[in-house]
């Protein structure tokens, strides 16, 4: 066996599988763009829709979850915070919507970086605790008295805007028929974005850090900066998903970023199982139709606690996860080295 | 005015003491965090509140930490117990879903809005302290936090268990080597996290009041405070509830358009200096 | 290489290491450490490698003085640990460790470690699920990626056979000798320690007893009589 030369490239046979799955994906896509606006109706579509962005937002969980080991408990708070943002910088800076996205954006990164270095260092049980109190604190924050002329309060905050963003008009991010290709599109390139910075170094890193911080320390490794440029990045991610749906929903309210939001996200990507991008996904597509189900808010919430317990001790890799998990166990099932099968 | 102020603020910090070393306690123990001690909060002003209503204030006040005390028996044996093996984020995550599910039926049992609790007879009114009219309810509820605090304190010095507590806390291991039952310290100290819940659920009900979301409230600032106070150490937890108290408390006063941030502030800027939080170690160092 | 003056490290009011001066020089030395239980052993490590702050002394490393400085600048200055209890990737395999850490450290040579660990046949089985006498030959792998200029092994032999730890510190004492390196081998193992290191350093209570060639440390009667006992 090669072993001098093999370490670092370690040989993987290129499956001659691998284009057939990428012209099957590209069919998907087009398919899954294209097609359902002619086949299920508008208000399937904005279920859909309303499954998509929280998948998206539950990918941000997931992924800090998996890769890094971290509970994020204030997802919604980025998610909402960003379309307050958004909102604020055109009417308070006169900003055009499109400057606007990318001022609520970078403003987001920001605090996440800030808010990043100072919870990132802790463990992962106070990480929990901090970001759920973090997120409380955007809660309260846009429901100041003091702010009240920013944020409207309770009340929620409508959001117009003139002028087009990409070349689309208000009217046609809040139309269901015409936001699903572009909410299906985002969902697939953060899905791709999230899966290979996952596959990448980094995300080896991370996950060394995460099973065994010291020695990654003791192996030359910082071991601060990688998890914080995971908060930032799933942040990042979680305010591209915060901003597509504020231009669909035209609203914000103190709802939109409290904790039943980050719970929910929480909920779909444990559904979904962690794993993955498509898990979290699909777990927010599911989420979103079984929500509609079920109807009374305060039941969904009841539901929402029930599937967090479910999950955890029943389910840890989810329902999507699961099924994978028992696909690849059939084909390959190893003895312990060393032991009889 | 300086007084009033301390006062009141030292009325806050009772109840979050009591709730706060409930959750420290078990922290520092099991290295787990309940979060669904708020719900637990919420229970006993609940429980308070209907038992109120049938047998008085002092009734509810000894009757629903005892319930509250079981149910935290269930809950070590059901919950903790149990998820032994498994991650304290797994554990954690599973409080989070049960306290969610506690509160919701709580809402769905007593409807979405607030209740007002009246303080009983013996407590109404207001004293004359340091030329100043206080309300005697709040002069008891600092009694009875100064009052927990102590009997904690006394516990955790001079008791054995309390001894066990401080050893396993410090290095479960060595404590377990040396025969020191952690699972009966833990059904120990979990039933009295809970009953201490209880207590400051039926104390909240005249002071604050019994309201759906009150679990939110308080388990965030229960978990301020426990991350102010460092790990699991009972001491820090105090200090960070007073701490806690007085900056909610003058933030209402001084600055009340933003006194709601006011303890968000206050935790930021204690991670900023002191990142591993006050106290030093586990619990009461 | 290494200078340890002076160094301290207390944990509230236990002394676990009181005032302990040592010198270890470099190339191609295995310097063994023993002493009874609570002697300080690991925490000497510990102090040396950054793992905990010493509470009054210094380290210098070829005369810088690195006290303050953090595990992982030790660790890419050369300075490299093993642990007592075994401290690997479980989830990851041997290979998927081993790269990870080389490419960190910029070796391409990480072979060789493979080769003297005799890690071969194990490269892609997960780690948690191999033997685990081949686990600790992969912690100590770990440590020996980077081409470190000294190795601090804390118990290398813990849970092994007398015959295996005999072998291991065969093993590296060899390599010690080859690339010219320093070792400092804290271990219980006695007669190991004896058979394979050229100095030997003895820690009783925290405090500093004696440093010598093996055979007169193995003859002086106060480390027999706080240690070794009258039957070595």
């Amino acid at each position: 066996m090669g072993a001098r030369g093999g370490l670092l490239t370690a040989s993987r046979a290129v499956t001659g599988r691998r284009p057939l799955v990428v012209i099957l994906a590209v069919l998907l896509f087009a398919l899954g763009a294209l097609a359902p606006a002619h086949l299920v109706s508008e208000f399937v579509l904005r279920l859909g829709v309303e499954g998509l962005l929280l998948g998206m937002l539950a990918l941000s969980v997931a992924f800090l979850m998996r890769q890094a080991g971290l509970v994020a408990l204030g997802a919604a708070s980025i998610y909402g915070g960003v379309g307050y943002l958004f909102a604020i910088t055109m009417s308070e800076w006169d900003l055009s919507p499109t400057a606007a996205l990318f001022a609520a954006f970078v403003i987001v990164i920001v605090y996440a970086a800030v808010l990043g270095a100072l919870i990132v260092r802790t463990n992962p049980l106070a990480f929990m605790m901090l970001t759920l109190a973090a997120g409380e604190m955007v809660s309260h924050g846009v429901m100041l008295e003091g702010l009240r002329d920013y944020t409207s309060g309770a009340d929620g905050l409508v959001v117009n805007f003139q002028g087009a963003i990409f070349g689309l008009q208000a009217a046609d991010f809040a139309s269901a028929p015409r936001f699903w290709p572009i909410a299906w599109s985002a969902a697939w390139v953060l899905g791709l974005a999230v899966y290979a910075t996952g596959r990448s170094r980094f995300g080896a890193i991370l996950r060394a850090v995460r099973e065994n911080e010291e020695r990654m320390r003791f192996s030359g490794f910082g071991t601060y900066l990688p998890r914080l440029i995971a908060f930032v990045f799933v942040n990042g991610v979680a305010a591209v998903a915060g901003l597509l749906h504020v231009l669909n929903s035209q609203f914000v309210s103190p709802e939109s970023l409290g904790l039943s939001v980050s719970t929910n996200a929480l909920v779909a990507s444990l559904i979904g199982g962690a794993a993955g991008s498509i898990g979290p996904i699909a777990g927010g597509l599911f989420f979103a139709f079984a929500q509609d189900e079920f109807g009374a808010h305060g039941f969904t919430q009841l539901l929402t606690g029930v599937a967090i317990v479910v999950f955890i001790v029943l389910f840890p890799r989810g329902i999507v996860g699961g099924l994978i998990e028992a696909a690849r166990r059939r084909t390959y099932l190893a003895p312990r080295r060393g032991e009889a099968p | 005015m300086i007084a009033l102020l301390i006062a009141n603020s030292l009325a806050l910090a009772s109840l979050l003491i009591m709730l706060s070393s409930g959750l420290a306690l078990i922290y520092g123990l099991r290295d787990v965090i309940n979060f669904g001690h708020g719900a637990l909060y919420m229970l006993g002003a609940y429980l308070g509140y209907s038992i109120a209503l049938i047998g008085g204030f002092w009734v509810a006040l000894v009757a629903s930490p005892i319930l509250l005390a079981l149910l935290g028996v269930a809950f070590e044996y059901l919950v903790l117990r149990p998820l032994r093996g498994r991650s304290h984020i797994e554990v954690a995550l599973v409080t989070l879903g049960l306290g969610i599910i506690l509160g919701q039926a709580l809402i769905f049992v007593y409807g979405g809005e607030a209740r007002g609790v009246d303080a009983p007879r013996a407590l109404a009114g207001s004293v004359q302290v340091f030329g100043l009219s206080y309300p005697l309810y709040r002069i008891f509820l600092i009694g009875m936090g100064l009052g927990s605090c102590g009997l904690l304190a006394l516990w955790l010095r001079f008791s054995t268990s309390g001894l066990y507590v401080r050893a396993v806390s410090q290095d479960p291991s060595v404590a377990r080597m040396m025969g020191v039952n952690s699972d009966r310290l833990s059904l120990l100290v979990t039933s009295l996290s809970a009953a201490f819940a209880g207590v400051a659920g039926v104390l909240a009900g005249p002071y604050l009041s019994v309201d759906p979301g009150m679990d939110v409230t308080m388990i965030v600032n229960c978990l301020i405070i426990v991350v102010i106070g460092g790990t699991g150490s009972i001491a820090g937890a105090i200090v960070a509830a007073l701490l806690f108290g007085f900056v909610q408390v003058a933030g209402s006063v001084l600055l009340p358009d933003l006194a709601a941030i006011a303890p968000y502030v206050l935790l930021m800027a204690v991670l900023l200096i002191a990142p591993r939080g006050i106290g030093r170690g586990r619990v009461l160092s | 290489m290494l200078e340890i003056a002076k160094l301290s490290v207390s944990y509230g009011r236990v002394r676990a290491l009181d005032a302990v001066d040592l010198t270890i020089r470099g190339e191609g030395v295995v310097h063994g450490v023993i002493g009874p239980n609570g002697a300080g052993k690991s925490t000497l490590l510990d102090a040396v490698t950054g793992r905990r702050s010493p509470t009054s002394g210094a380290v210098r490393y070829r005369g810088e003085d690195i006290t303050r400085k953090s595990v992982a600048w030790r660790r890419r200055r050369g300075m490299a640990r093993s642990f007592q209890r075994t401290s690997i990737f479980q989830d990851l395999t041997v290979r998927e460790q081993l790269s990870l850490v080389a490419r960190h450290l910029g070796d391409e040579r990480a072979g060789d470690v493979i080769e003297v660990m005799n890690l071969g046949e194990y490269l892609d089985e997960k780690a948690g699920r191999i033997a685990y006498g081949v686990q600790r030959r992969v912690d100590v792998a770990l440590a020996l990626i980077g081409r470190p200029q000294m190795l601090l092994l804390d118990e290398p032999g813990a849970g092994l056979s007398a015959e295996e730890t005999l072998n291991l510190f065969l093993h590296l004492r060899a390599l010690v000798r080859e690339r010219g390196i320093a070792a400092v081998v804290v271990e219980h193992d006695v007669d190991a320690v004896f058979a394979c290191c050229d100095v030997v350093t003895v820690l009783d209570l925290g405090r500093h007893l004696a440093t010598g060639a093996p055979a007169e440390i193995r003859a002086d009667p106060r480390v027999i009589s706080a240690y070794l006992g009258s039957a070595a």
